[in-house]
């Protein structure tokens, strides 16, 4: 299932539809519950994007500040969560190009909640090989990656809130992937001896 | 590194890469809210062009049934060209009131009737009837009439339910009414409506 689907199953879209109304006339009440109910979402895309707690929760309230400036253009021609997200992945990214300061995998281990992780036939090390290779492709590269092969976006998505086209985005995508094979193949080759 | 195995740890990360601690949303909040809303003024939606011409049309309608009206009522011997009236003599003779008046008294019929409705056919009327509404709320909201704070924010209210009856989908229809009735109730719609006829209808 797409987050396209996701979210249009996840939310109640005539309730929300009241809300967004409301919010375009300046009702902040119904602002907070729009908040409310994707600010969760928004933060985990934007903390993975950038790999930095305290400009993760920047970036949420820059995309928010955004999107309330821009709510009255919202039209409704794609899903409310859609173009938040949208707005949220522009922000990060040229919060990212901005700032140039990635942070590395173990740094984030740092600060995340310490949730067990699933049971895994992956070796510990070469899960954080690959966030940290993750971590240091450029921006646009790293967006692919992370909005395609973990959060599990379509590249019809990725293309709309890039603003890229659906084939641009597969190329990209090709290109990081061949990237995190060659950053990765020094340490596999290493394990198969 | 071959592509599948590149596959596996992907998926691996999926499942594994670390959550974000729960930040203070209240205090994230705060920020966006003053920066976000401060000073500003709730925005109304200009008109687009269609409801613009529309309104224009119906203006003008209005004048030219005024004015025919009016001559009638002054001189009804005398034979009575279209009259355009200006904008000052509508408000004067209370032609917003009129318009106000009705416009209340069949969005009340069509929020009374809307709780019983439920099916297809009902809901695409609903629709249809709310459309047209919509756009007299619309041009009320742009005229003198909205000058009283209270009468407008009832008009905004009604902006908003009847824009939600206007997109009721035919395959949702129950459970769009099922919201639509439950925000008049909790915003007091029809009351509140009636109570603007009332006040109308004794020149307040």
């Amino acid at each position: 299932m797409t987050h396209a689907a996701l979210a249009a199953e996840a939310s109640t879209v005539p309730d929300e539809r009241f809300l967004i109304a409301r919010a375009q006339r300046g009702d902040r009440d119904a602002a907070r519950s729009l908040y409310d109910a994707h600010s969760r979402r928004v933060h985990r895309l934007v903390f993975r994007l950038c790999g930095d707690e305290e400009m993760a929760q920047d970036l949420v309230q820059d995309t928010f500040i955004r999107v309330f400036d821009k709510l009255s253009t919202f039209r409704g021609e794609s899903a409310f969560a859609t173009w938040v997200h949208r707005i949220a992945v522009t922000v990060a990214l040229n919060g990212l190009r901005k700032e140039r300061r990635l942070k590395r995998g173990a740094d984030d281990l740092d600060v995340a909640n310490e949730l067990p992780a699933p049971s895994s036939n992956v070796d510990p090390d070469l899960r954080d090989k690959l966030r940290a290779a993750i971590e240091a492709l450029p921006p646009g590269s790293r967006a692919s990656v992370i909005l395609h092969d973990i959060e599990g976006y379509t590249h019809a998505e990725i293309g709309e809130m890039l603003g890229i086209a659906e084939g641009t985005s597969k190329a990209r995508l090709f290109d990081a992937r061949g990237r995190l094979r060659k950053a990765l193949s020094a340490y596999a080759k290493e394990q198969d001896r | 590194m071959n592509e599948q195995r590149l596959d596996e740890l992907l998926d691996d990360a999926r499942r594994t890469w670390p959550l974000p601690p729960e930040p203070d949303y209240q205090a994230m909040w705060a920020r966006i809210e003053r920066e976000a809303f401060a000073g500003a003024r709730p925005e109304r939606r200009t008109p687009s062009w269609r409801i613009f011409s529309v309104g224009l049309a119906a203006a003008l309608a209005m004048g030219i049934g005024l004015g025919r009206f009016t001559r009638a009522v002054e001189s009804p011997a005398v034979a009575v060209a279209p009259t355009i009236v200006s904008d000052t003599a509508v408000r004067s003779s209370g032609a917003y009131d009129r318009v106000a008046s009705e416009l209340l008294g069949r969005t009340v019929v069509l929020l009374t009737a809307l709780p019983e409705g439920g099916n297809v056919a009902s809901g695409e009327r609903f629709s249809m009837q709310a459309t047209e509404l919509l756009t007299s709320t619309r041009l009320l909201l742009d005229s003198p009439a909205a000058s009283d704070a209270r009468f407008k924010d009832l008009l905004e209210d009604l902006e908003l339910v009847l824009a939600q009856i206007a997109m009721l989908q035919s395959g949702r229809t129950r459970q769009e009414i099922d919201l639509i009735t439950d925000a008049l109730v909790e915003r007091d719609v029809v009351p509140r409506i009636r109570s603007a006829v009332a006040r109308l209808a004794a020149g307040d």
